[in-house]
């Protein structure tokens, strides 16, 4: 009787085997990359130009996000301000200090600080500031407490899932829009999370929330 | 059971509707070259000479390069680069708009301008004015990429060498006292036609200071129409013709409704009576056209005559007699007795049917047309008693200006040392027996001020960069006389001078800063309009109210016999400016270049066109596909009194026989172009004579050469499915269903699917919006403007000649021109032309979206057909399964890579595309600046296609949802989003809108008995549906009985059986 494997099937069974663990080696090395904070930079905290203290300004001083976001709620981007937004105030005070000579410099020269960018959409992603805190999703939900950073990090993923969880469940996040700049804001009840819940659905309803589950809704 | 669907064969009798005179033959390569998604060889790799094997060793050398560094492994830092000074009014990441206006010849085009973050990127019609209806022409569209042109001027030159501002002011400063002692002998200025308030203004302060300075009008077009109203009308007066007056136009070789009109005027009071009496309207008008090429204004005749530009004056003199014999005038010009080849009923029964329209009719006559022949025109509405009526004008001041001849006499006669050339380019456009290069040489002094380096820079003593009018103030005066401004909304990005500027300067004022120059005249024109707006008002309406002229008594006094060129015998040439690049000023404009030309679809050149008769007689066979399967097309040498030319010849279907067309504007001179025009076409300005610069007496002959046209006629065919429909007005009235039932739609079956059909109107959808658009063909003459606008919108690329011939043009909206011509005479004679516009038609059961692999084009709630651009991985299959092939496929990174042909190393010369990574990468730091930056800019192996502007859908939602805060009010307002497309149409043929919205005119529109969809068979259910065109012809015409001569839908009666034709479904 003829031999019905040919003699290169002798290794074969080893061969699977190892290719077997090979991808499996690639694909927990993937799971462990792509599906971690590490993958959507949660906690990317970069050194900025100037450095500035969001909960000193905030926290302390009481100061409304809106001062130098100015434009968060009429314009897609919530700018950043401007040199001159900064010299409102520091014309005056801490005018000498030298944290702040970078800021002087661009002010007097014209030439921008560069800011180091944590939050960003990526390509072909449009988003839009202006409709979500008009319609009752406050900066805490997708910035989480800025308000208490001294470095500003990032704090959610913003990943396309992360935006899907949401669009697809508006009630988690929805407060009353005039609570959407007072980060600290809680439903009042004794389970914070049941009491969100409860407001969330009934605001959506009244509201007629849908976000935009479609493609086109952030890709153009 | 399975069904396959077959489509249906053509009809065997009846009208033909086809694209080019190739389809019209039926060859067998024609019909493999159009089976085939692409050209030949289009799919392979063209580098002659460059083996597959070593290209692929070079990248892979590249890319190992490229990869050492790891440089794509770690996440860039980006920076924010956030303003030192806050700007007024401008807010990141949002339009700021400003009013504007485009100057033209014939007045400007009254502008809204779009700005992101200080960049122009998109130009609107301004809807205030009481001129607009909010359109834009071609040219205001595509003007906005000349300012961001990376090949425009930008540096000062003197001689030719680079200099710069300081060292012009000081020449500038050593030259005015010279002048002023002379008092100005010996200096001139050449200037293009220009209607601005303040140059008049400063042009007058010149004058004053140097009183024998000489001022010289050029225009490059060959529009002698000033010169007739003059004539006719008396000094400075301007025609306002009143379309929407007219029942029965008659156009003699005028193309008012494309070349001859530069505003948007014209054509939207023409669309405005083209609708028939049960849609609102009133009745609709009728228009009779006279020509020997096809135009725009040809195609959308109810009756058309071709004939030679040269016996169109003989015409003119027949039509008149005709008239005047009708209505009782005298008239005794009388005509050398001319063989005219002309139906005499033809004449006569158009008299009669302007005499029952008298006071209600209008007749055009060529601007470019002899003076005598223009004022025969003024003559026949004058007996019709028109003036007044149909024909109204107003009056302004004489300037004092001499024409372009005079001055080179000057020139000639050493009367001029000193020559301002003003955003003209004389060295190119002028007349060649003026021989302008030559007599130039004797000025010592030439100052060249220009937005391009172009011939007449090269040869100048100084060169200054021209601004762009979105960059410099300046004011003009609008097609109905309104004082509107000219408004900058950035600093010149090379800093350049304005016209205006340089005139400040030689009058002796300080270079104005900003918008004094201009306040100084709109304080003057505001006291003699009597108006009490202030400056700002003037800006935020863009355009002084009430500043229109009060309309003036017109008389006609023209002088009746004055001679009439005898027609030409033989062979004429013809020389009409270009539909894109116009006198040639355009060259450098990419978006211009790549558009198909309205009647020919060719792009990036032009050619010599020809009736069929004409080009049998010289010999011209049909263009021959050649081994790559491409059009040669041949190329003739053109005589004309000793200078010739040599073109490639192309069949122009409706051409006059005897007679060639050759557009002006091509073919410049090395160096005179940036790398978009270099190389493109042929220079017809070579044979304009100043005695002759419409048409010539020429010899004609064939050369042996064969030269490639980019001509995108048969890309993407229908194959004959009923995809226009048209029918005469007589016949809509008694049946005015009848596009419902043409053809195939007459006796399909009912569509039958497996699947349920998606509901989008279905309560349970969440979108409260269905969008949908309607089409009217009736109203759409085909000017382009459409095309272009979605160009600018939507960052569309373009991607060059080569790439063309590929059929690899980009434009996700294209308009499919249709010539029809009877089954009995299929030939390329006297056929019909409709025009389609033809974007993604939105289908409900896209056909696409069933074999995308990775789900990349999909539906969303609100109808839309979408495209995911980052899930796309380029398989093309949805390009496949398209039935309209609206697709677009990005081949090459065509917004990253060179386009133009280079040479690296040893590789053969080829398209920069080509050599990938060994070319830089990047766009333009210029182009960059234009693109809107809520679309996205797509890469290489990416489909596109139209969304319906979704960036505009969803911005429009945004906004009601940002408006409505705390509430649940939603609701879009009605009809506010438009689409780039509909915005840009004069004509108004584009509704788009909301579906569901029962007040909205698409809405609306759907009632309409004439909208059709396009293959309903398929049953794609397309969201967008048109209005079947309507033709008005007169019974009692030579040829009445053949217009719009329909499809044959009698399949409707009697044939209610679904078996017994092909083409329905047959089961397996």
């Amino acid at each position: 009787m003829p031999n019905l494997f040919p003699r290169w099937t002798n290794r074969l069974p080893i061969k699977v085997v190892t290719a077997a663990v090979v991808l499996g080696a690639l694909v927990s090395a993937a799971v462990a990359y792509f599906f971690t904070p590490k993958y959507t930079q949660v906690g990317y905290q970069p050194d900025q130009p100037v450095p500035f203290q969001h909960d000193l300004h905030v926290k302390q001083l009481g100061m409304d996000c809106r001062y130098c976001h100015s434009n968060v709620e009429v314009s897609a981007a919530s700018n950043i301000p401007t040199a001159q937004t900064c010299m409102n105030c520091h014309s005056q005070i801490q005018k000498n200090n030298p944290k702040l000579a970078q800021l002087r410099k661009a002010w007097e020269t014209g030439e921008p600080l560069p800011w180091v960018k944590i939050h960003y959409v990526p390509d072909y992603a449009y988003f839009n500031h202006s409709v979500h805190v008009n319609r009752g999703v406050s900066c805490v939900s997708c910035h989480g407490n800025v308000d208490k950073m001294e470095v500003v990090y990032k704090d959610q993923p913003q990943s396309m899932g992360w935006c899907l969880d949401c669009h697809r469940d508006p009630a988690k996040h929805v407060r009353p829009t005039e609570e959407v700049f007072n980060l600290d804001w809680k439903p009042s009840g004794d389970n914070p999370v049941k009491a969100q819940r409860e407001l969330g659905s009934q605001l959506v309803k009244q509201w007629k929330i849908h976000p935009p589950e479609n493609c086109s809704g952030c890709h153009r | 059971m399975k069904r396959t669907f077959q489509h249906p064969a053509e009809p065997k009798t009846g009208k033909k509707y086809w694209r080019s005179v190739e389809e019209l033959a039926d060859t067998p390569k024609f019909r493999e070259w159009l089976s085939r998604e692409f050209p030949a060889g289009a799919a392979e790799l063209e580098m002659d000479g460059l083996s597959r094997r070593s290209f692929v060793q070079l990248m892979g050398a590249s890319l190992a390069l490229a990869g050492l560094g790891f440089s794509g492994c770690r996440r860039p830092e980006i920076h924010f680069a956030a303003l030192s000074k806050s700007v007024e009014w401008s807010i990141p990441g949002k339009a700021l708009y400003y009013t504007s206006a485009m100057p033209t010849r014939t007045g400007a085009v009254p502008l809204v301008v779009t700005t992101y973050d200080g960049r122009p990127t998109k130009i609107e019609g301004n809807p205030l004015h009481p001129a607009s209806n909010g359109a834009t022409t071609l040219h205001a569209q595509a003007s906005i990429l000349d300012l961001y042109n990376p090949d425009r001027s930008k540096i000062f030159l003197e001689n030719g060498k680079e200099s710069d501002r300081q060292k012009f002011d000081a020449y500038l400063a050593g030259l005015l006292p010279k002048l002023a002692a002379s008092a100005g002998a010996g200096l001139a200025f050449l200037a293009d036609v220009n209607n601005s308030p303040t140059r008049e203004r400063l042009k007058q302060e010149i004058l004053k200071k140097y009183p024998q300075a000489k001022w010289a009008v050029h225009d490059p077009t060959g529009s002698l129409q000033a010169e007739a109203v003059a004539t006719a009308f008396g000094p400075g007066v301007t025609l306002t013709p009143q379309i929407e007056k007219a029942d029965v136009i008659v156009a003699l070789d005028s193309d008012f409704l494309g070349l001859d009109s530069e505003s948007t005027g014209y054509t939207r009071q023409f669309a405005a009576r083209r609708k028939p009496p049960k849609e609102g309207g009133s009745s609709m008008n009728r228009l009779y056209v006279v020509e020997n090429r096809y135009t725009l204004t040809g195609g959308m005749a109810d009756h058309r005559l071709r004939l030679k530009a040269s016996q169109i004056p003989a015409l003119t003199v027949k039509l008149a007699q005709a008239v005047a014999n009708l209505t009782g005038n005298n008239f005794a010009v009388t005509l050398a007795e001319i063989p005219l080849p002309v139906d005499q009923q033809w004449i006569d029964e158009c008299a009669a049917d302007l005499v029952s329209a008298k006071g209600k009719s209008l007749i055009f006559v060529g601007p470019r047309q002899p003076v005598a022949t223009q004022i025969l025109g003024f003559a026949i509405n004058s007996f019709l008693g028109n003036i007044g009526q149909t024909i109204t004008g107003f009056t302004q001041a004489v300037s004092q200006q001499i024409p372009l001849p005079e001055l080179v006499k000057a020139i000639q006669q050493k009367a001029v040392s000193t020559l301002f050339i003003l955003e003209s380019n004389p060295v190119y456009t002028a007349p060649v027996d003026l021989k302008f290069d030559d007599s130039m040489k004797s000025v010592t002094d030439v100052v060249h001020l220009g937005l391009r380096k172009d011939e007449t820079a090269l040869v100048s003593k100084w060169h200054v960069p021209g601004t762009h009018y979105l960059e410099s103030w300046s004011d003009a005066l609008g097609p109905d006389g309104t004082y509107v401004p000219v408004q900058p909304m950035i600093q010149p990005l090379f800093g350049g001078l304005s016209a205006n500027d340089v005139l400040a300067a030689v009058a002796g004022l300080k270079i104005p800063q900003g918008a004094e120059v201009v306040k100084e005249t709109f304080a003057k024109v505001k006291e003699t309009a009597g108006s009490t707006a202030d400056w700002s008002s003037f800006l935020r309406n863009g355009y002084l109210e009430n500043s229109a002229p009060s309309p003036a008594a017109l008389t006609f006094s023209g002088p009746l016999a004055a001679a009439v060129s005898p027609p030409a015998e033989g062979v004429e040439v013809v020389f009409p400016p270009d539909y894109k690049i116009q006198d040639g000023s355009y060259i450098d404009n990419g978006w211009l270049q790549e558009l198909p030309d309205p009647i020919t679809k060719l792009t990036w050149d032009n050619a010599a066109l020809m009736s069929r008769k004409m080009a049998d007689k010289l010999g011209i066979g049909r263009p021959t596909h050649s081994d790559e399967q491409h059009l040669e097309s041949e190329m003739i040498k053109i005589t004309v009194e000793g200078r010739s030319l040599e073109v490639p010849a192309m069949v122009a279907p409706g051409h006059a026989d005897d007679s060639i067309t050759l557009p002006l504007g091509y073919g410049h001179a090395e160096g005179a172009t940036g790398k978009i025009g270099r190389g493109s076409g042929f220079n017809a300005y070579q044979l304009v004579a100043s005695a002759a610069s419409y048409f010539a007496v020429a010899t004609v002959e064939k050369t042996g050469k064969t030269y490639q046209l980019a001509i995108t006629q048969e890309h993407n065919q229908m194959e004959g499915r009923a995809v226009v429909r048209e029918a005469t007005l007589e016949h809509f009235e008694e049946k005015p269903e009848f596009a419902k039932t043409m053809f195939m739609d007459s006796h399909s079956p009912p569509n039958i699917s497996l699947y349920k059909n998606p509901d989008y109107t279905s309560p349970e959808r969440k979108s409260p919006e269905q969008w949908g658009m309607v089409i009217d063909l009736n109203s759409c003459v085909g000017c382009n403007a459409c095309v272009i606008a979605c160009q600018a919108e939507n960052n569309i690329p373009i991607v060059g000649k080569e790439q063309v011939i590929n059929n690899r043009e980009m434009h996700w909206l294209r308009i499919d021109r249709y010539f029809a011509s009877a089954e009995d005479e299929h030939n390329e004679t006297e056929p019909e032309m409709v025009m389609q516009p033809l974007g993604c038609q939105q289908c409900e059961n896209a056909p696409c979206e069933t074999v995308c692999p990775v789900n990349a084009t999909v539906h969303s709630d609100d109808g839309l057909n979408v495209m995911v651009y980052n899930r796309c991985i380029g398989t093309r299959y949805c390009a496949n399964n398209c039935p309209f092939k609206v697709r677009r496929f990005n081949f090459f990174n065509y917004n990253e890579r060179p386009l133009e042909k280079m040479k690296i190393g040893p590789l053969p010369e080829s398209s920069g595309l080509y050599f990938g990574p060994l070319t830089k990468k990047g766009t333009e730091d210029l182009i960059k600046m234009q693109k809107n930056p809520n679309v996205t800019v797509r890469i290489r192996g990416v489909m596109e296609k139209c969304t319906y502007c979704i960036q505009r859908i969803e911005e429009g939602r945004i906004q009601s949802r940002v408006k409505a805060g705390a509430s649940d009010n939603l609701k879009i307002p009605t009809d506010s989003i438009q689409s780039a497309c509909q915005q840009a149409c004069a004509a108004e043929a584009i509704t788009f809108g909301d579906l569901k919205d029962p007040d909205s005119r698409v809405a609306k529109l759907q009632d309409n008995p004439r909208r059709y969809r396009l293959l309903e068979y398929l049953n794609v259910q397309t969201r967008t549906s048109y209005l079947a065109r309507l033709r008005n012809p007169n019974p009692k015409m030579p040829g009445a009985g053949k217009v719009a001569d329909i499809y044959p839908d009698e399949h409707a009666e009697g044939h209610d059986s679904k078996d017994q034709h092909q083409g329905e479904g047959t089961h397996h």
